[in-house]
C-alpha cells in the first residue's frame, strides 16, 4: 500500500547485497573441559542478494554458526568472508535477527528501532525519517510509542526485523525469527519477509525449524546433520518470487527434504 | 458501591493500628503507674498541642529531614560510583570489595564510638553516619543492577557497534534501574533510621531523637510517644512517595 513510497526511498539510498565466502569452518565448545565439536568443516557460498534457508535438528549448530558470521563468537577455525573481507568480529554490515526479539523494554518501538542508528552520520532529520519508513515497511504505524511488554509476539518480531533492516546490512541473519509465532502470524510474517526481501534485495541466512517455510522463503535450502554440525545436503528451489505457497513443486521438494531430515533423525 | 468497597479495601490497613490504640487507651485506665507507662490519649492530644504551638515538633522534623535528605544525597552518590566501579572493573572489584564487605557487616552503631572520637559529636558526625547507611544498600543494589544485565542485551549492542559510553547509557543504566531504584529505596529506610538515631547517641543540636531524649528526661512519656509515632508516619510516609514515583518512572516494566 506503501509500495510507491518505499520504492522512492530505496531508490534514494544506495545499498548493496552481500557474498559470502565461507571455507572449512570448524568451531568447539569446551563443556566439562572436553571440547565438543559444534560445527565441522562448514563451506559455504552464498551470492549477493540471494535467501538462504537453514533446516536441521535442534542442537545441530545453526544458531552457532549465525553468530560466527555475525562475528558475535571469537575462537574458531577456517575463514569467513563477506565481500572478500575477511569477518573478525561484530560490524552493521551484518545484521542479525535473534529468536528472542531482544529489544529494549526500556525503550519504545520507535526508540528501539532507532538506536540502530546510534553509529550512523545520518542527521536527526534523516533518522527520523528512516524510522518512520521502516516502521512503515514491518506495518507497525500506531505503535511507535508502545513499549515491548505491549506489543504481540509477531509484532516485537517485527519491530526487531525493522531494526535489523534499518542499518542496511549487506547480510541478513535470522535466527528462527517466527519460531514463537501462531501458525496464522506466522504465514503473514513470512509473506511480509518476502516482500521486504523483494524489495531490499539484500542478502539473507534464514535458520528455521519449519521446513515449508525454508522452501517458501529460500532460493536454496540447506540441510545440517548433528554432531558434528556440517551440512549435509542442499537443495535449490527454482521457482521465481513472490511464491504460490502451495505451488506442486513447493510440494514435492518438501517430500525431498523431509526424506533427507528423517535420515539424519535416523542416524542418531 | 464499588467506591463504598474500595474505601473499606483501603482502610483495612487502619484496622490494626485503631485496635493498638483502642488496647492502649484501655492500658491507661489501669491505675497510676500504667497511666505513667501507657499516656492516655487526652494528654497525648495535650502534649501535641503544645508541641505544634511552640513550634518544637516542626524543627525537630526539619532537622532530623534535613539531615536525612543530605546524608541520603551523598551515600547515594557515593554508593551508585562505588557500587558501578566494582561492577564494571574487575581491578575497581577486587581493590574495593573486601574493605567493603567488611565494613558493611559492622552495625553502624558500633561505629559511633570512633566517629564521635574523630569527629566530634556535631553535625558533621551525624551526616557521615547517615551517609554511611546510605551508602551501604546503595552499593550493594548498584552493584547487583550493574552485574546482572541480560548478556542478551550486551549482544545487541556489540552487533549495532556501540561505544562504551553507549552501551553504559543504553544498556547498563538503564537495565539496572530497577536495582538503583531498590537501593535508593532501602538507603532512605537506613537513612532516616540512623538520622534519628544518631541524635539519640551524639545529643547536641536538634531533631526528633533529640527531642526524644530531652523529653525523657523531663519524664513527659507523652512527648516520646509523639515522637515515635511521628518518627513512624514520617518515613512510612517517604517509603510510599518513593516507591510510587519509582512505579511511575519505570512504568516500561510491565506488571
Ligand atoms: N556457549 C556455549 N557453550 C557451550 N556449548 C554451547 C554453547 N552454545 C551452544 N552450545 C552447544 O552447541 C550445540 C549447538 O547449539 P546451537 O544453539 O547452535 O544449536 P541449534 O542448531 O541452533 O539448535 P536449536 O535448533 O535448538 O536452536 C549444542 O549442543 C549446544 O549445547
Ligand atoms: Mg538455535
Amino acid at each position: 500500500m506503501n509500495a510507491s513510497l518505499d520504492q522512492r526511498w530505496l531508490a534514494s539510498t544506495s545499498h548493496s547485497p552481500g557474498a559470502l565466502q565461507i571455507r572449512e569452518l570448524s568451531k568447539h565448545y569446551l563443556l566439562d573441559g572436553q571440547p565438543m565439536e559444534v560445527l565441522k568443516g562448514i563451506d559455504l557460498r552464498v551470492k549477493p542478494g540471494e535467501f538462504v534457508s537453514i533446516v536441521g535438528a535442534s542442537g545441530c549448530g545453526k544458531s552457532s554458526l549465525l553468530r560466527l558470521i555475525a562475528g558475535l563468537e571469537s575462537d574458531y577455525s577456517g575463514d569467513m568472508q563477506l565481500d572478500g573481507k575477511a569477518i573478525t568480529t561484530t560490524s552493521l554490515e551484518r545484521g542479525i535477527v535473534f529468536q528472542d526479539h531482544r529489544l529494549f523494554p526500556w525503550k519504545t518501538v520507535a526508540q528501539n528501532i532507532a538506536i540502530a542508528l546510534k553509529r550512523s552520520p545520518l542527521t536527526r532529520q534523516e533518522k527520523a525519517l528512516r524510522v518512520a519508513e521502516h516502521i512503515r515497511l514491518v506495518n507497525l504505524q500506531g505503535f511507535e510509542n508502545a513499549y515491548p511488554h505491549q506489543l504481540s509476539g509477531g509484532m516485537a518480531q517485527r519491530a526487531a526485523i525493522a531494526r535489523a533492516l534499518i542499518t542496511q546490512p549487506k547480510l541478513l541473519l535470522l535466527d528462527e525469527p517466527f519460531g514463537a509465532l501462531d501458525a496464522l502470524t506466522r504465514i503473514s510474517m513470512q509473506r511480509e519477509l518476502q516482500r521486504i526481501w523483494v524489495q531490499h534485495r539484500s542478502t539473507m541466512i534464514m535458520v528455521t525449524h519449519d521446513v515449508e517455510e525454508a522452501l517458501y522463503l529460500g532460493d536454496r535450502v540447506i540441510v545440517m546433520d548433528a554432531r558434528p554440525g556440517r551440512i549435509k545436503y542442499e537443495i535449490d528451489v527454482d521457482l521465481p518470487h513472490p511464491r504460490e505457497r502451495h505451488a506442486p513443486r513447493l510440494q514435492e521438494l518438501k517430500e525431498i527434504l523431509l526424506t533427507e531430515l528423517a535420515g539424519s533423525d535416523a542416524d542418531k | 458501591m464499588n467506591n463504598l468497597l474500595s474505601h473499606a479495601r483501603r482502610a483495612r490497613g487502619l484496622l490494626l493500628p485503631a485496635l493498638l490504640v483502642a488496647a492502649w487507651e484501655v492500658a491507661s485506665h489501669q491505675g497510676a503507674s500504667q497511666a505513667y507507662a501507657f499516656v492516655p490519649l487526652s494528654v497525648i492530644g495535650q502534649g501535641l498541642t503544645e508541641l505544634i504551638r511552640n513550634g518544637d515538633l516542626l524543627i525537630s522534623t526539619l532537622a532530623s529531614l534535613q539531615r536525612t535528605c543530605i546524608g541520603l544525597l551523598i551515600g547515594v552518590i557515593a554508593g551508585l560510583l562505588v557500587g558501578a566501579a566494582m561492577a564494571l572493573s574487575a581491578i575497581a572489584e577486587r581493590l574495593l570489595a573486601p574493605l567493603y564487605h567488611m565494613l558493611r557487616q559492622v552495625p553502624i552503631l558500633g561505629l559511633i564510638p570512633l566517629i564521635a572520637l574523630w569527629f566530634g559529636s556535631q553535625e558533621g558526625a551525624k551526616l557521615l553516619i547517615v551517609s554511611l547507611a546510605a551508602f551501604y544498600p546503595m552499593t550493594l543494589n548498584t552493584f547487583e543492577g550493574f552485574t546482572h544485565i541480560d548478556r542478551r542485551y550486551r549482544e545487541v549492542a556489540r552487533v549495532l557497534e556501540w561505544n562504551t559510553w553507549q552501551v553504559f547509557t543504553q544498556v547498563l543504566l538503564p537495565g539496572a534501574l530497577r536495582s538503583i531504584a531498590n537501593g535508593i529505596l532501602h538507603a532512605l529506610a537506613f537513612a532516616w533510621v540512623s538520622s534519628v538515631g544518631s541524635e539519640l547517641f551524639l545529643s547536641t543540636g536538634s531533631g526528633l531523637g533529640n527531642l526524644m531524649m530531652n523529653a525523657e528526661a523531663g519524664a513527659r512519656m507523652e512527648i516520646v510517644v509523639i515522637g515515635v509515632v511521628c518518627i513512624g508516619l514520617m518515613g512510612y510516609a517517604m517509603n510510599q512517595l518513593f516507591s510510587r514515583l519509582t512505579r511511575h518512572l519505570l512504568r516500561w516494566r510491565d506488571i
